[in-house]
């Protein structure tokens, strides 16, 4: 398979004050097309600085990040919108719905972002809210959904335009365990019937257990891989 | 206390620090505000008070002006005047008007007074500079001999021993510089810009041989003046008046009167719409640290101290604004000075502009201290609905997640209806008459017509939404965007309501007032061109300058009518004399013609009735037409009768028709030049209106006038010769300057209400950065979030034009049928200047995005990760 991202010395330093931080340390990883995979570790670890910078929602310090065979080291900020249009859709942990908009003009924004429009956007809208299981809440406003059915309109949105990469951070943070296991599988079935790759960055050792592999992070650094088997074994 | 004080110090300047860009724009739009403001109120006192100081430092020791009408007192007076007991000096004044001549053409108009210089040298408040005293005595009577100002000599180049070629009247003098004039103090400088001949000189220069234009008085000190005035009555003919010198002063102030408070209101505009500014900064500064505000009640702050912090950070605001609004008001009034006075000198009595220059010596810190009284009152007035706000956060509330707004939300349908009863009040208060002379209800009502429209604001910007709810997902992303931004606009319906509302108070001002000049403008036209029928005028060279003063350069010698009735192509000449008298305490202008001629030639454009017929029989009765504006104000009508004071004392006359007439707001009365000259002994013309016969050439016909004149005026200020046209041009001339000072107020408002939209976008975009990294997060792209901006700046901006075309209608018409009818008299027709109106709403919108750009600009470059994790 070939590989969708490749990561080659990833560093990212923040300052503050006269302080530096280091989110990354040279981190370096290659995901292939079609795999699921967790990172997992401490608050502050990078995790989520990672998944920033492979969706160009920030830049590195230093390295580079491939992404299906192209280096995005000289993207432009309007060729990472291009790419975030067409190979990449994003979950958040606090869902970030857009409040005026309904769940089905949620699910079609990126589209129509892209300047798609007509009964194209229709079908495909209908198709996701029913796969989500929204379709009876389809006129509602993010504001009358429960925890859960913004997360399940979230995912609609992140693979309405069909992404070759799914990255999602911490899409159970902000729902009870039962919502959470709902939410892991919904992930896992569209991305599996999407062929979709999916990077999964998550606190819970539960949601971790959806992925194909886990990646353990520590002050920046990619610490070990876990598969579930090893994973089962070692919680067993 | 003082640890209060540290605590707001404190805390503000945390918030400034937080804040900049909002911090500099709302002291921005006070200082706007204050600028305008100040620069009016600065440039009508500055006009007065040149006036004034013209009027006392020529007066002198002076206590008592004995004047007549317009063609001068017999100097005989004089010696009647000195046996009144009482009266220790008697001095004889004549003031009038001359051009100086540079090389072949005409150049600066100025006041040339004659005295009695031997016995006045040392007592009106001048010095000479002069060599010897025996050459100063021989100068000083000698005919030829004039005296020049310091500041008029450095201006025209001018020393001792120099000639200046006057033009005086129609005709011209040469005359010798034989000292200048300095002014003795500061009180004393307008002698600086004078030109002073002996009383004799002056007699013979200005052809008012046995005349003065004035008798000067000093009473004896110890005395009371009023009983000295009184007795000096007895010795002279009743139409001639006696007045302390300080009376002219308020004479022109009460003339202009409703003139300076109609600009002042206006120039209080920005002020009002930099008051929206304040309570939008201040009500987002309340929502933004309703947590803040929560721990401080929970650590100890009283609801008043919370107040308090606001209206300290609001009253700052204003500091700073009125400190920055004074010094752009001092600079704006120097430019507003010369504007001012030309207007006034337009519309009602020869003011000279002072340069402004006296501003930075003279009462700048006053000034200043008025702008910074001005920028901190409004400020905490502005501020006082959101600290009170403030102060009544629920602490419990404030600590958890909550939002205030959605409380804000439940109210908008009580402010509604308060707004639909204000707009009801301010149908009420249109009704009832002015209160001694000034529209105090007119205003009121629109006041509250305005905050009737201010309180529909939030319930507009609610409903706006409600009509964009049809958008789904086969919409392109045009609708989608729209459809966000309205939403997120709708949402906060007290922030942006409060936006709406200052632009739509500034637009509802500007179309209000479009309107009404349109419709003024429009008015004078029709009325031009009925009633402006004569082919060519001829007139004073000055005329159409508004800076002569005496009679000398406002009339022609009757005999010039011979003289253009002799021109083949002349078919009649109308003799037109334009005076000045007091008619029951108001100054008014009688104009007196041929009225047979007027009647056969032209018209006036009667209130009832025909114009000829009445012209006729006023001629025939001796009776008057009274203008419009003078009937209203002395409560007389067609058939009353009018008691005038006339050289030969009371007499009535039957009013035959009421006119209107747009020429001056302080009323005229138009007699037959018959009884006009049987009663007043004047034989002097202002102008003649020529009418010309069928088919003649205009420009033959002006030729030859030239050359007559010509003949008669040889060396002189030839006289103006002005076609219908360039008349009719020059009216409405005139008419655009009266209210250029109107567009540059409005302008001002206008641009503080930009500066709330741009202050409301800036809000909504730090309040919605997570949104918009949202956005950029599934593919938006930066184009998309400006084109986001944008939407709701022209959401806004749309709700604030079609308020403010409503609110400028209903304005136009208090504008129209209540301030200007209570404040001036005049009737005006109204009129949709739909062109006018089309142009004001593309500035609006233009206005708009021009407001929405930067923050649209600066939304689109907020970087995504801090957006996202932006709580």
């Amino acid at each position: 398979m070939e590989p969708v991202v490749t990561i080659r010395g990833l560093s990212k330093t923040y300052s503050r004050g006269e302080t530096t931080v280091t989110a990354l340390h040279e981190v370096d990883l290659e995901i292939r097309k079609g795999e699921f995979c967790a990172f997992v570790g401490p608050s502050g670890c990078g995790k989520s600085t990672l998944l920033s910078l492979v969706a160009g929602l920030d830049q590195p310090t230093a390295g580079e990040i491939v992404i299906d065979g192209r280096s995005t080291k000289m993207l432009s900020s309007q060729a990472w919108t291009t790419m975030r249009r067409e190979t990449i859709g994003i979950v958040f942990q606090a869902f970030h719905l857009v409040h005026g908009l309904t769940a089905e003009e949620n699910i079609a924004l990126p589209l129509m972002l892209r300047g798609e429009q007509g009964r194209d956007i229709s079908a495909r809208v209908d198709e996701l809210l029913h796969r989500v299981g929204m379709s009876h809440r389809r006129h509602h406003r993010p504001g009358e959904l429960s925890g859960g059915e913004q997360q399940r309109v979230a995912i609609a949105r992140a693979l309405v335009h069909q992404p070759r990469l799914l990255l999602a951070d911490e899409p159970t943070g902000n729902v009870d365990s039962h919502q959470g296991a709902e939410i892991m599988a919904l992930i896992q079935g569209l991305a599996q019937s999407g062929g979709q790759t999916v990077l999964l960055v998550t606190h819970s050792a539960q949601a971790a257990l959806a992925a194909d592999y886990t990646w353990s992070m520590c002050d920046g650094r990619l610490v070990s891989r876990t598969t579930p088997t090893t994973q089962t074994g070692l919680s067993s | 206390m003082l640890s209060f004080i540290n605590v707001v110090a404190l805390i503000l300047v945390s918030h400034l620090r937080q804040w900049p860009l909002r911090t500099l724009l709302t002291i921005g739009g006070v200082a706007l505000g204050v600028s305008a403001s100040v620069a009016v109120r600065t440039a009508n006192v500055d006009v007065l008070r040149s006036f004034e100081q013209a009027v006392l430092s020529v007066a002198g020791p002076t206590t008592l002006e004995v004047a007549g009408d317009e063609s001068g007192l017999d100097e005989q007076l004089m010696i009647h005047l000195r046996t009144v007991p009482g009266v220790s000096s008697v001095s004889p004044v004549i003031l009038q008007t001359a051009v100086q001549m540079r090389g072949d053409q005409p150049g600066q108009a100025i006041q040339v007074l004659g005295l009695d210089l031997l016995a006045e040298f040392e007592t009106r408040g001048f010095r000479v500079s002069q060599p010897t005293t025996e050459r100063q005595m021989i100068d000083m009577i000698h005919p030829r001999s004039v005296f020049v100002g310091e500041k008029l000599a450095t201006d025209w180049n001018l020393s001792v021993g120099d000639e200046v070629h006057l033009l005086i009247g129609t005709g011209s003098c040469h005359c010798r510089v034989a000292g200048i004039l300095h002014g003795e103090s500061d009180r004393s400088a307008s002698w600086e810009r004078l030109a002073v001949m002996d009383i004799a000189a002056a007699q013979v220069t200005f052809g008012m041989v046995g005349l003065v234009d004035r008798i000067d008085l000093v009473t004896t000190p110890g005395l009371s003046v009023d009983e000295v005035a009184d007795k000096v009555r007895t010795v002279l003919p009743p139409h001639v008046t006696v007045e302390r010198p300080a009376n002219r002063t308020k004479q022109v102030e009460q003339m202009i009167r409703a003139f300076r408070l109609n600009l002042t209101v206006l120039s209080w505009v920005g002020l009002l719409v930099g008051m929206f500014l304040i309570y939008n900064t201040m009500a987002f500064a309340v929502a933004q640290r309703r947590r803040e505000i929560g721990i401080y009640r929970a650590v100890g702050m009283t609801q008043g101290r919370v107040a308090l912090l606001f209206l300290v950070e609001a009253g700052l605001f204003g500091i700073v604004g009125g400190v920055v609004g004074s010094v752009a008001g001092m600079v704006l009034a120097q430019q507003l000075i010369a504007l001012l006075s030309r207007t006034i000198s337009d519309l009602y009595v020869p003011v000279s502009a002072s340069g402004g220059e006296s501003l930075w010596t003279g009462p700048w810190l006053t000034v200043g201290f008025e702008g910074i009284l001005i920028g901190c009152g409004v400020s905490m007035i502005g501020a006082i609905g959101p600290s009170v706000d403030a102060s009544r956060t629920a602490t419990v509330r404030a600590l958890a997640p909550g939002d205030y707004e959605a409380s804000q939300q439940l109210q908008v349908g009580r402010l509604s209806i308060m707004g639909c009863a204000l707009l009801g009040l301010a149908g009420l208060l249109s009704w009832p008459g002015s209160i001694q002379g000034v529209p105090v209800l007119g205003y009121m009502a629109t006041l509250c017509l305005l905050a009737g429209l201010a309180c529909l604001a939030p319930l507009c910007v609610t409903r706006g939404s409600g009509h964009h709810r049809s958008i789904g997902p086969t919409t392109g992303l045009p609708g989608v965007m729209r459809t966000i931004a309205v939403e997120h606009a709708s949402r906060n319906p007290g922030r942006n309501g409060v936006t709406v509302s200052a632009f739509m108070v500034g637009l509802a001002i500007m179309i209000g007032v479009l309107v009404m000049v349109r419709s003024f403008r429009h008015t004078v036209e029709v009325w031009v061109a009925d009633t402006v029928l004569a082919d060519v005028v001829v007139a004073p060279s000055l005329w159409l300058r508004g800076t002569e003063i005496g009679t000398v350069g406002r009339s022609l010698p009757q005999a010039w009518t011979n003289i253009l009735s002799s021109i083949p192509e002349v078919a009649a000449v109308d003799t037109y004399r334009d005076v000045r008298i007091t008619v029951k305490g108001q100054r008014v202008a009688v104009v007196s013609r041929d009225l047979r001629l007027h009647a056969q030639w032209s018209q006036y454009l009667v209130r009832s009735g025909d114009s000829s017929e009445q012209l006729n029989r006023a001629a025939e009765i001796g009776g008057l037409l009274v203008s419009e504006v003078l009937a209203n104000r002395l409560g007389v009508q067609e058939g009353s009768l009018l008691e005038i004071m006339t050289p030969g004392g009371v007499r009535q006359f039957p009013i035959v028709a009421v006119f209107y007439d747009y020429s001056t707001d302080g009323g005229k009365l138009l007699m037959d030049r018959s009884l006009y000259q049987s009663l007043w002994r004047d034989e002097l013309v202002t102008v003649f209106p020529v009418y010309l016969r069928g088919g003649a050439s205009l420009d033959h016909a002006r030729a030859r006038i030239t050359e007559q004149l010509g003949v008669v005026t040889k060396g002189g200020l030839p006289p103006l010769i002005i076609s219908n046209t360039e008349l009719r041009k020059e009216i409405l001339e005139i008419f655009d300057r009266t209210f250029l000072l109107t567009y540059v107020l409005e302008a001002i408002a206008v641009v503080i209400a930009m500066l709330g939209i741009v202050n409301t976008l800036i809000t909504s975009v730090l309040e919605r950065r997570r949104e918009f990294a949202t956005l950029r997060a599934i593919g938006g792209s930066p184009a998309q979030i400006q084109q986001l901006v944008l939407w709701e700046a022209i959401y806004l901006g749309a709700i604030g034009i079609v308020l403010g075309l409503l609110g400028g209608g209903l304005l136009s018409l208090v504008l129209i049928k209540v301030i200007n009818k209570q404040s001036f008299g005049w009737t005006i027709q109204m009129i949709v200047p739909v062109a006018s109106l089309l142009q004001a709403v593309a500035l609006a919108v233009l206005a708009t995005v021009v407001a929405g750009y930067l923050p649209a600009r600066w939304a689109a470059r907020q970087p995504v990760v801090d957006g996202l994790r932006d709580e």
